[in-house]
């Protein structure tokens, strides 16, 4: 807009602008990159993630420890041998250049990242993190993916009529139960189902329920594998499904309370319309909208939220991974599964943010908005 | 109440509504008779909370949850079968709503939905009454688009929020007539519209009518739109209809002092500003309403017999009836005032 009107305004002053406009033209391709809507959020998302990145490198660091004293506590007792031989044995174990300074260490890690090179586990040389997290990665997806979408498509579908029927007892049934399901964190309910159906009850076994399959299956597409990776699965999706379902009941009741009291609902019962259409189309669609942009923002709260779900119940995904890593203070594979968590939820909101456009035609983004 | 004449579409007979509130009871209309004819526009005028809403939604039984319908019928006549619309099951209401008397709801800017095109909402309504071929109801869509002024292919493949507040409303008369309705109901069709996109949509409505001999029933508290539209004129008062007559009756031969002063509490171009005057008091309060005429606290006629009689609505000269015991002392303080 700004850009139609700047030949207007030099026409008037001829000779002064000689050097505004030589700086508009510098400014402008840069301008209009920072003006086109996607390309800004986008720089935005690159920025936060490097912020988060920067952070966790520090944060990383200063904790208590370092991958060294982890073993060498551990070969001391076993070898007996001393402090300083055991230290230099496992150093040197250890994919670590022992002079680099904090900044070199930034720096080099930095550059790599540009790269698209996460660098390799400190821990156990020559396994590169990518792939640690290529194995881990598509366990949590599944099993949080599964969770989310399952308690999305139940939390629509039973918002509605808490919505339709507000006040009722059918409504006061299912908002206790929203209320209770929101409160209660996941973890607490993945600790509520080991404990009593898991333990008390005996209704399956737990034991037999660890990783992500029975052991001695070969991954494929065969039935008794994806059997048991269901079996493995079902746990963990079920807590997700428990933890989450609240918040889509209750998102979805207010969101179908503001649509019901629109005019075009009225107007649609007015002219005749099929229950079935006015409930789908009229209200369930408009309800629904706002619901999708929260469900791409919680892909990735649900994905970090899972580390100790996936924990408690011993499931080996990404959040295992994160664990491990803490636990043997492996800062690579550390920082690449934070990389990977951060830039998840950064993604999933301007994911969000760009495709809400699609689904309501009232926000489709223009370059100059 | 007499036979129904073939001429007659319409009839409401005694309609009395309450909205339950928490309050007590809202007498929202009380007794409401009137007759409409095939191709009659009949403009219902009175203040904001006099029940003329009440009264359209009632005829589509789109009342709010908590109004009961205490007494009376609705009688609508199509092809001489007559049917109280109060008591149509729920698959003759669908039906009845749009295909034989549609609403053109106040306030047309969130009439339609958001996330559809008109397209698709022309082709929801007229599907849903079971007309499936895409092509005619285009093609009717785009000659009613037309109709309204409106340019028809652009129209038809927009969303709501790409036209204008007019433009909206022009679209929306257009989707009310698209099946061809016996009665279209239009709950202030030129409010919230500035005064040339009223002009535009007045000769629309009149231009429609003609050309699709509907009736139309409308409500309005702009007494020109009623002047120029309607052929006769109910005054409602306090949920009762008060004064209703053909227009011109009502209009030079006011017999209710309500309809009076309604009359010159707006400015014209023959009379000075000083000229005008509004009525005193407010709308009386309807779970406990005055006794007697529900018009006396604010009347200036007002006698005795007033506080304590209701006056019934008599014929007068004509088809014109008001609910006054002082009808012609009003004529004659008009006389001398001329």
């Amino acid at each position: 807009m700004l850009h139609d009107q700047q030949p207007l305004a030099t026409d008037q002053q001829p000779p002064a602008p000689n050097l505004s406009l030589m700086t508009a033209r510098l400014y402008d391709p840069l301008l209009k990159v920072y003006r086109n809507y996607t390309a800004r959020v986008f720089l935005q998302a690159i920025i936060t993630i490097w912020v988060v990145m920067t952070l966790t490198f520090v944060l990383v660091r200063l904790m208590p420890g370092n991958p060294v004293d982890v073993l060498v506590e551990q070969i001391l007792t076993a070898e007996g041998i001393s402090y300083q031989e055991a230290y230099d044995r496992i150093a040197a174990s250890f994919n670590i250049d022992k002079d680099a300074t904090p900044l070199d260490q930034y720096l080099q890690w930095l550059g790599d990242l540009l790269r698209l090179d996460l660098g390799t586990s400190i821990t156990s040389p020559g396994t590169k993190v990518i792939d640690e997290i290529a194995r881990f990665l598509p366990w949590t997806v599944f099993a949080v993916g599964t969770g989310l979408l399952i308690s999305f498509v139940l939390g629509i579908f039973a918002g509605m009529p808490m919505a339709y029927y507000r006040g009722s007892k059918l409504d006061h049934i299912l908002s206790f139960f929203s209320s209770f399901s929101t409160g209660v964190p996941n973890y607490i309910w993945g600790l509520l189902i080991i404990i009593g159906p898991g333990i008390s009850w005996r209704w399956f076994d737990i034991g037999a329920l660890r990783g992500t399959y029975d052991v001695g299956l070969t991954p494929g597409v065969n039935a008794e594998f994806i059997l048991s990776a269901l079996e493995h699965a079902a746990l963990p999706v079920f807590t997700y499904i428990i933890a989450i379902l609240g918040t889509w009941m209750l998102s979805m009741k207010s969101s179908t309370t503001g649509v019901l009291n629109e005019d075009y609902v009225n107007v649609a019962e007015a002219r005749g319309l099929k229950e079935r259409t006015v409930i789908s189309s009229y209200v369930g669609r408009n309800a629904a909208l706002p619901l999708f942009t929260q469900l791409t923002i919680s892909i990735g709260f649900v994905l970090s939220s899972g580390v100790v779900v996936e924990e408690i119940f011993v499931y080996w995904g990404i959040g295992h991974l994160l664990f491990q890593s803490i636990t043997v203070r492996d800062y690579t594979t550390l920082q690449g599964v934070v990389l990977l968590l951060t830039a998840v939820i950064v993604f999933s909101n301007l994911f969000a943010d760009l495709t809400y456009g699609l689904l309501d035609p009232r926000v489709r983004v223009s370059g100059e908005k | 109440m007499s036979a129904m004449s073939p001429e007659t579409i319409l009839r409401v007979d005694e309609l009395s509504i309450v909205y339950r509130t928490d309050r007590g009871d809202v007498r929202a209309t009380n007794d409401i008779s009137f007759d409409l004819k095939r191709g009659e526009a009949m403009a219902l005028i009175g203040e904001s909370g006099s029940g003329k809403t009440t009264i359209s939604l009632a005829l589509i039984r789109k009342l709010p949850k908590n109004a009961v319908v205490t007494s009376g019928q609705i009688l609508y006549q199509h092809d001489s079968n007559v049917q109280d619309v109060l008591g149509l099951s729920r698959r003759q209401l669908r039906s009845f709503r749009w295909n034989d008397c549609a609403m053109v709801f106040q306030g047309a800017q969130n009439a339609f939905n958001p996330v559809l095109k008109i397209r698709k909402q022309f082709e929801d309504t007229a599907r849903a009454h079971g007309w499936a071929d895409k092509t005619a109801i285009r093609k009717r869509a785009l000659s009613l688009l037309e109709l309204v002024r409106l340019d028809p292919e652009r129209v038809y493949d927009s969303f709501p929020h790409e036209l204008s507040g007019g433009m909206k409303q022009r679209t929306l008369l257009a989707l009310g007539v698209l099946l061809s309705p016996q009665v279209v109901i239009l709950d202030e069709p030129t409010t919230a519209l500035d005064i040339l996109t009223q002009r535009a949509i007045i000769d629309v409505l009149n231009d429609m009518q003609r050309k699709l001999q509907f009736s139309i029933i409308f409500i309005s508290h702009d007494l020109s739109l009623a002047a120029e539209m309607a052929d006769t004129v109910a005054t409602v008062y306090a949920g009762e209809i008060v004064e209703i007559g053909g227009v011109d009756e009502i209009f030079y031969r006011s017999l209710h002092p309500y309809t009076y002063g309604l009359l010159t509490s707006v400015p014209t171009l023959e009379h000075a500003q000083d000229v005008l005057q509004s009525i005193p008091g407010s709308p009386p309060n309807l779970i406990a309403p005055p006794s007697g005429c529900k018009f006396h606290p604010r009347c200036s006629f007002a006698s005795d017999q007033c506080q304590v009689d209701s006056p019934p609505l008599q014929l007068d000269i004509g088809s014109h009836l008001a609910a006054c015991w002082h009808k012609d002392r009003l004529l004659a303080s008009r006389k001398e005032d001329a």
